[in-house]
C-alpha cells in the first residue's frame, strides 16, 4: 500500500501542469456555482432586509387593493379584538410609496411612530431608549418635510443632516429636510426613506388612505384564532396576510431568473465534471504499466481502487476549495448584474451586503467532491479491474477506447431520446426542462467522440492521396480517443450551450423587438415618473387637460397600472382606455380578437402570455381578482402577446376598472399624432403646457423601444457572462487534454523528427490537429445547439415564464461559436506545438 | 423647576423613547441639556393668577406647552385584597397654536389636502397597578397623537383618552367621573365621586416652583374622591372601593439648571384630611427653597404650607435591581399642625421603568396628630433618582 501511495504521489507531482488545468477546470465550475449562489442569495437577503427593517416585528399585514385602505379602519381595529384585559393585537399604519432622490429610487415610509413602537415592543427588538434630542422629536412632527434616513442614504444623496432635499414624487418636487440619520448598519435601510405618516399622506396625495396596517398577533394557537377573527372584520377588498406569505410572493417573481441562473452555474459544473473524467482516466492510463507492476506484487483491486478514487477525492476537495474562494470573487461582481436585473424587473432592492450563504459554501464541497469521484468511478474501476499484467499495448487501449466511444454513442443517443422523452411525458415543470436540456448536452457529450473518430478516419482517407504527414494527423487524431476523446467532447457541449443560449437571447430580442414595434402605437407617450406599477404615478387632471389641449393631437389612449391582490397571489392590472388605433397592438394567441375586443367592452378581461401561462388560463375560463368591493371572477375573453412583464398582466377597461376599484387616477397617456405632425414639437409643447406642475416622462415611440431593448441587453448581461465562464471552462479543458496528449506522445513527435520532419511541419501538426478537433467539436456542437435553442425557448422560456418566443438565426451566434473553438483550439495546441518543434530527436528517443 | 416640569420631561422622553423604535438604529449621542427654558415663544404663560372655572378647567388648556391628568389611589378588594393604582393621561404641544409664533408651527403650511394624522398634539398616558397581596406591580405606557381620535383631550364634558383608557366626566361635573384603562393581567373601571371640590395648590392656583418667569404652572387637586368599580385579574373580576387623588396641572415653563428630581407625597389621612407636598432637589441633594404643599381640611378648607414648615427625614432604602437607590421610609413633621407620621411604600419595587425611571408607589401612613394616633394612605412619587 506505501507503495501505491508513492507512485501515486510521484505521479501527481511529476505532472503538475496536468494536474493544475484539471484543477482548474473544476475551480471554474464550482466557482460558477458559488457565485451565482451568493449573488442571488444577496439580492434575496437584501430584500428580507429591507422587510425587516421596516416591519420586523410584525406578524401579518392587511393589505387592499390599489384605493388604499380607509385609515378610518385603523382606529376602529385599534379599539376591536381587545380581550378582557390585555390587547391581543396590535396595529401600526403604513404609508409607503416610492419616490426620486438625486436620480435614485427610494421608498418612502411614512409612519406613526408612536403605533410602530408599540408594535415592536415586546417582540425581541426593545428599542433602545437612548434618546435625548428634543430637536428630532419635535422636527418630526412639526417640521415641514421632514424625513430620517440611514447614512448610507444620506452620503448617497450628498445630504447631511440638517439639510434639504428635493423629493419627486410620480414628477411633482417636493422639500424635505434631513432631520437625523439612523446610522444603522442594516442594508435594508439604505433605499428607505422614513417620515411622519401625515407627511408621506400629503406627498403621495393619500390624505385618508393607508397603504397597509402591520400587525403583530400572537405566534400561538390564539394568534391564529386572532387572525381569523381579524380577517372575519374586514371590510371587502381588503387582505389579512402573513408577513411571511407576503415576502414569498414577492421573491417568488425572482424564482424563474434565480433558476435559469442556477442552470446555467451547473452547466459550468457539468462541463467541469467532464473535465475532471478526462483528467483522472488520462492519469489512470498513463500509469497502467506501474499499476500492473503493483497489482503484480500483490495490491488488491480494492487498494488500486482506493488509490485512484483518493486521488480524485483529494482533487475534489482541492478544486472545490478553490471554487468556493473564486465564486466569492465572481460572487461580489454577479450581485451587482442580478440585483440591476432585479431592479430592472421586479423590486426596489439595493444589495450592499454581500452574504455568503453557508449551505452555498457546503455544496460547492459537495459538488467538487461528488463531481470528482464521479468523474474517476469509471476509471478507477477499469483500471482496478484489468489483470495483474505487466500493462497494456497501447493498441489494446486505444481499441478499447474505439470500442468505449461507439458504445457512448448509442448512450448519447440514448440520453437525447431521453431529452425527448422527458419533455413530452411533462407539461409544466421547469426543473424537468431543465433536466431534458442536461441530458441534451450530456448526449453531445457522449457522441462527439465516435463523430471524431469517423471524421477523423474518412480525413485520413481523403489525406492519403494529398500527403503522408496529413494521413498520419488524422488517423493519429481518430487514433488517440483515449486522450482527447474527452476533452473534445467538452467542448462540444461547451460550445452547443453556447450556440444554444446565444441564439435563445437573440430569438428573444427578435421578438421583442418585433412585439415592441406591434405593441407601441402610439406617437407620443406620457406618464408620471415611477415604478412601473407604483400607485404614486399619477397625472394630475389638470394636467392631462393641459396635455390634451395641445394642438397636433388627433386621438389618445389612457392607462393606470396597479397590481392587486388575488387567491393566487399579486397580479399585475393594466386598466386602459384604448384609442381606435390601440387596438391593433394586441397580438392574440389565443381567442378569437373580434369576440375577444366585444366581451372586453362588456367587462371581460384580456391576459398576456405568461400570466396565462402561471395561472393556467384560457379564454373562457374566469380569474379571481380581489377588488375594493370584494372578490371577483372576471371572464377571460383572450390571451395576447406580451414581453413587458415576465409575471403576466391583466388588460381590463379603465370604466370597468373604476366599477370595482375606487381609484379615478390616470397614470400615462398615449398621443397620437395628426399626419405631418412629428414627435418632437410635440413632446416639447406638451413639456410646456404642463410647465413646473409636474415633472412627466415624455418619450417618443421611437425612445421608449431604445429604452426597453436596453433594459433588454441589461437583463441578459448575467447570461452571457455566465456561459463565457462555461466555455472558458471547456477551454482550459482542451488545453489541459491536448497538452496531456502531446506529452505523452513526446517520443512519437521525436520519432517523425528524426524521420525528417522539419520542426516547423512538426508545429504545423500538431496545430492541424488541436484545430481539426477544435472544428469537430463545434461541427458536434452547430445541430446540438439549435437543439438546445430549441429547448431554451419552447421548453424553458415557455415553462419559466409563459413566453412564446419565435426561433431567430443570426450568423453571429455561429461565428461566436466558431472563434471560441478556434481559439480554444490553438490556445491550446501552442505549446505543445513549440516543443514539439523544440524537441531534439535524438535526445526524447534516448529518454526510456 | 417644578413637577410640571419633569412629568413634561417624562412625556418627552416618552415621546422619544417611541422614536426609539426609529432612533435605534443610532440618531447622534444623547444629549444631556434637555429642555433649554423658554426654547420658543408662543405659548401661553402661567405669570399670575387666573380664575379657575370648573368644569371647563377640568378639560384640556392646548394654548399651554403641557398639561397632565393625574389619578393615583388605593384599593381595597370585596375579599380584604389591598391594591393602588395610578392612571395618568400627559398632554404635550410639539409646536405652539397656528398663528401664535407661526415660525414653528406646521399648522401653517399649506397643503393641498391636509391629513388628519397631522397635529402638534401628543398624549402619554402611564397605568399601574400595585397588587399588594400577590406582591406584584405592574405598569403599561401608552403614546398617541392627538389625531383621528386616537387620543386626545375635551372639556365639556371632560374626556381625555389614548385607546380605551380613559378619563371621563360623562355627566359633567356634577356626576360621577370614569375611568377606564387595561394592561395584561389588570384591567381597571371605576367610578370617581369627588367628595371636595378643587383645591387650588400655590398662589391661589399659580403654582411657582423657580424665579425663572413663566416657569410656574397652574395647579390643583382633587384630594378626596370616593371610588368603586372594578379590577378585573386574569381576566376574573372583582369589586373595589377606595379613595382617589386627582392632581391638574398645565403650564409652559422649562426646566431651571440646578434641579435634580422631586419628592411628591400626597397623603390620605384617617380624619378626613389630606397633605400634599413636593420637595424638590437640588443636585447637590438639599431642598430648593420653592418647594411647597398645601393642607386640606376635611371641611374641604385649604392651607399653604411653605417649604421650611414641613420636615422630612428619610428613613428606609430600597435599590432596585439594576442598582437605583430611591428612599423608601419616611418620617414627615409639620410642626404648625402638630402632624408627625411614618411613610412606608405598600410595597418595594412600584418603580416605572419608563422614560425617565419614576417611582409611584402607594403608601401607608401611621402616626400622630396632636398627640392621637392617626392612620393613613397616600401616594408618593420620586423622580430624578435614575440617571
Amino acid at each position: 500500500m506505501r507503495a501505491l501511495r508513492a507512485a501515486s504521489l510521484r505521479h501527481l507531482l511529476r505532472h503538475p501542469a496536468q494536474l493544475a488545468l484539471a484543477l482548474v477546470g473544476l475551480t471554474l465550475g464550482v466557482g460558477t456555482m458559488v457565485a451565482v449562489d451568493i449573488a442571488t442569495q444577496s439580492a434575496r437577503r437584501a430584500f428580507e432586509l429591507s422587510v425587516a427593517a421596516v416591519n420586523g416585528a410584525a406578524t401579518h399585514e392587511i393589505v387592499g387593493g390599489p384605493g388604499g385602505i380607509d385609515e378610518r379602519l385603523y382606529v376602529r381595529l385599534r379599539a376591536a379584538l381587545r380581550g378582557a384585559a390585555e390587547p391581543a393585537a396590535h396595529f401600526a399604519p403604513v404609508v409607503a410609496g416610492y419616490v426620486s432622490a438625486g436620480g435614485r429610487i427610494f421608498e418612502l415610509i411614512g409612519l406613526d411612530p408612536f403605533a410602530s413602537a408599540e408594535l415592536d415592543a415586546g417582540a425581541g427588538r426593545a428599542a433602545a431608549f437612548g434618546v435625548r434630542r428634543l430637536e428630532e422629536v419635535r422636527g418630526w412632527f412639526t417640521r415641514p418635510g421632514a424625513v430620517v434616513m440611514n447614512a448610507a442614504a444620506a452620503h448617497a444623496l450628498g445630504v447631511a443632516a440638517g439639510a434639504s432635499i428635493v423629493l419627486e414624487v410620480g414628477g411633482v418636487a417636493h422639500r424635505a429636510t434631513l432631520i437625523a440619520r439612523l446610522a444603522g448598519t442594516s442594508a435594508g435601510l439604505d433605499t428607505l426613506i422614513f417620515t411622519d405618516i401625515a407627511q408621506a399622506q400629503e406627498w403621495l396625495q393619500s390624505t385618508g388612505k393607508l397603504s397597509r396596517i402591520d400587525v403583530r398577533l400572537p405566534a400561538d394557537s390564539a394568534g391564529a384564532a386572532l387572525a381569523g377573527e381579524l380577517a372575519a372584520l374586514l371590510p371587502p377588498g381588503l387582505t389579512l396576510r402573513s408577513m411571511r406569505a407576503g415576502t414569498r410572493e414577492t421573491l417568488a417573481m425572482t424564482d424563474a431568473f434565480t433558476t435559469n441562473l442556477k442552470a446555467m452555474s451547473l452547466l459550468a459544473l457539468l462541463v467541469g465534471t467532464l473535465l475532471i473524467y478526462g483528467a483522472v482516466s488520462f492519469a489512470v492510463l498513463q500509469r497502467r504499466t506501474i499499476i500492473g507492476v503493483l497489482r503484480a506484487l500483490g495490491a488488491t483491486r480494492r487498494e488500486v481502487l482506493a488509490m485512484v478514487l483518493g486521488e480524485a477525492a483529494l482533487l475534489g476537495l482541492a478544486g472545490a476549495a478553490c471554487g468556493a474562494l473564486l465564486g466569492l470573487l465572481i460572487g461580489r461582481g454577479l450581485v451587482g448584474l442580478v440585483s440591476r436585473t432585479i431592479n430592472d424587473l421586479y423590486f426596489v432592492v439595493a444589495v450592499n451586503e454581500v452574504s455568503v450563504p453557508p449551505a452555498a459554501l457546503l455544496e460547492a464541497c459537495g459538488a467538487g467532491l461528488a463531481t470528482a469521484l464521479l468523474a474517476a468511478l469509471l476509471p478507477a474501476l477499469e483500471v482496478a479491474a484489468s489483470a495483474p499484467t505487466l500493462g497494456l499495448a497501447r493498441s489494446v487501449l486505444e481499441g478499447r477506447a474505439l470500442r468505449i466511444a461507439r458504445r457512448l454513442a448509442l448512450l448519447g443517443l440514448a440520453l437525447a431520446a431521453g431529452a425527448g422523452l422527458t419533455v413530452a411525458l411533462s407539461s409544466r415543470s421547469l426543473l424537468a426542462g431543465f433536466a431534458a436540456l442536461f441530458l441534451l448536452l450530456v448526449a453531445v457529450a457522449a457522441v462527439t467522440p465516435a463523430v471524431l473518430r469517423a471524421l477523423a478516419q474518412v480525413c485520413a482517407r481523403l489525406a492519403a492521396g494529398v500527403s503522408s504527414v496529413a494521413r498520419l494527423a488524422c488517423a493519429d487524431v481518430g487514433a488517440s480517443l483515449s486522450r482527447t476523446g474527452v476533452a473534445i467532447a467538452a467542448l462540444g457541449m461547451a460550445l452547443a450551450a453556447m450556440i444554444g443560449v446565444g441564439v435563445m437571447v437573440e430569438s428573444f430580442r427578435e421578438s421583442l423587438r418585433e412585439w415592441l414595434l406591434q405593441a407601441m402605437r402610439a406617437d407620443v407617450y406620457v406618464t408620471a415618473p415611477g415604478p412601473s406599477e407604483g400607485l404614486e404615478r399619477r397625472l394630475e387632471p389638470q394636467v392631462i387637460e393641459a396635455i390634451l389641449s395641445v394642438p397636433g393631437i388627433r386621438a389618445h389612449s389612457e392607462g393606470r397600472r396597479i397590481t392587486v391582490t388575488s387567491p393566487s397571489g399579486p397580479v399585475d392590472l393594466n386598466a386602459v382606455g384604448l384609442a381606435a388605433e390601440s387596438y391593433a397592438g394586441y397580438r392574440f394567441t389565443a381567442g378569437e380578437p373580434a369576440r375577444a375586443w366585444e366581451e372586453f367592452a362588456h367587462g371581460a378581461v384580456l391576459i398576456s402570455e405568461p400570466l396565462a401561462w402561471r395561472l393556467s388560463l384560457a379564454p373562457g375560463s374566469a380569474l379571481t381578482l380581489s377588488t375594493d368591493a370584494g372578490t371577483r371572477a372576471f371572464p377571460v375573453a383572450g390571451v395576447y402577446r406580451e414581453y413587458g412583464n415576465d409575471r403576466g398582466e391583466v388588460l381590463i377597461d379603465l370604466p370597468e376598472y373604476r366599477r370595482w376599484w375606487r381609484d379615478d387616477a390616470i397614470a400615462g397617456l398615449g398621443l397620437f399624432l395628426a399626419p405631418g405632425v412629428s414627435a418632437g414639437p410635440v413632446s416639447d409643447a406638451v413639456r410646456a403646457a404642463v410647465g413646473t406642475r409636474q415633472a412627466l416622462l415624455i418619450r417618443s415611440n421611437a425612445a421608449i423601444r431604445a429604452l426597453s431593448m436596453r433594459i433588454f441587453e441589461r437583463t441578459f448581461v448575467i447570461t452571457r457572462v455566465l456561459y463565457w465562464l462555461a466555455a472558458g471552462v471547456a477551454a482550459v479543458g482542451l488545453l489541459s487534454a491536448l497538452l496531456a496528449w502531446e506529452l505523452e506522445r513526446a517520443r512519437e513527435l521525436a520519432l517523425l523528427r528524426a524521420l525528417g520532419l522539419t520542426p516547423a511541419a512538426t508545429a504545423a501538426l500538431v496545430l492541424a490537429q488541436t484545430v481539426f478537433m477544435g472544428l469537430v467539436a463545434l461541427l458536434v456542437a452547430i445541430p446540438a445547439g439549435l437543439l438546445t435553442a430549441l429547448t431554451l425557448t419552447e421548453v424553458i422560456n415557455r415553462r419559466a415564464f409563459g413566453w412564446r418566443i419565435d426561433l431567430h438565426l443570426a450568423p453571429e451566434q455561429f461565428t461566436n461559436a466558431l472563434w471560441l473553438a478556434l481559439a480554444a483550439a490553438l490556445a491550446a495546441g501552442i505549446y505543445p506545438a513549440w516543443r514539439g518543434a523544440r524537441a531534439a530527436p535524438g535526445e526524447r528517443l534516448r529518454e526510456e | 423647576m417644578t413637577t410640571t416640569h419633569m412629568r413634561r420631561v417624562a412625556a418627552i422622553a416618552g415621546i422619544m423613547g417611541a422614536l426609539a423604535w426609529l432612533m435605534a438604529r443610532g440618531l447622534p449621542p444623547p444629549d444631556p441639556a434637555v429642555l433649554p427654558a423658554g426654547a420658543d415663544g408662543g405659548f401661553a404663560e402661567a405669570v399670575a393668577p387666573r380664575a379657575f372655572v370648573f368644569p371647563r378647567d377640568h378639560g384640556p388648556h392646548p394654548e399651554f406647552r403641557q398639561e397632565w391628568w393625574y389619578v393615583t389611589g388605593n384599593l381595597d378588594g370585596a375579599g380584604g385584597e389591598r391594591f393602588g393604582f395610578e392612571l395618568t393621561f400627559f398632554r404635550f404641544a410639539l409646536a405652539p397654536p397656528a398663528g401664535a409664533d407661526g415660525a414653528s408651527a406646521a399648522d401653517d403650511e399649506e397643503h393641498p389636502a391636509k391629513s388628519l394624522w397631522r397635529t402638534r398634539q401628543v398624549y402619554m398616558a402611564h397605568f399601574a397597578i400595585t397588587d399588594v397581596g400577590a406582591r406584584r406591580f405592574r405598569y403599561a405606557q401608552k403614546l398617541a397623537r392627538g389625531a383621528l381620535g386616537l387620543a386626545g383631550a375635551a372639556g365639556a364634558p371632560l374626556r381625555v383618552w389614548i385607546d380605551d383608557w380613559t378619563l371621563a366626566a360623562p355627566g359633567g361635573a356634577g356626576g360621577d367621573w370614569k375611568l377606564a384603562a387595561a394592561q395584561p393581567g389588570y384591567a381597571l373601571e371605576l367610578g370617581l365621586q369627588p367628595l371636595t371640590p378643587p383645591v387650588l395648590n400655590g398662589e391661589a392656583g399659580l403654582s411657582c416652583k423657580s424665579d425663572v418667569p413663566g416657569s410656574a404652572s397652574y395647579y390643583y387637586s382633587v384630594p378626596h374622591i370616593a371610588v368603586h368599580g372594578t379590577l378585573s385579574r386574569q381576566g376574573k373580576p372583582l369589586a373595589v372601593a377606595g379613595l382617589a387623588w386627582l392632581d391638574r396641572e398645565w403650564g409652559s415653563g422649562g426646566l431651571g439648571p440646578g434641579e435634580a428630581g422631586w419628592d411628591w407625597f400626597a397623603l390620605q389621612l384617617d380624619d378626613g384630611t389630606e397633605l400634599m407636598f413636593y420637595a424638590l432637589r437640588a443636585r447637590d441633594g438639599s431642598r430648593d427653597p420653592h418647594s411647597a404643599g398645601t393642607w386640606v381640611e376635611s371641611s374641604g378648607a385649604a392651607h399653604g404650607l411653605a417649604s421650611a414648615a414641613v420636615g422630612i427625614e428619610v428613613t428606609a432604602r430600597w435599590t432596585s435591581a439594576d442598582g437605583v437607590q430611591y428612599p423608601a421610609g419616611w418620617r414627615i413633621r409639620v410642626p404648625s399642625l402638630a402632624l408627625d407620621v411614618a411613610v412606608h411604600p405598600v410595597l418595594a419595587d412600584q418603580e416605572l421603568k419608563t422614560t425617565p425611571r419614576y417611582f409611584e408607589g402607594a403608601v401607608d401612613v401611621r402616626g400622630t396628630r396632636a398627640g392621637r394616633a392617626l392612620g393613613g394612605r397616600g401616594y408618593v412619587e420620586l423622580v430624578g433618582y435614575a440617571r
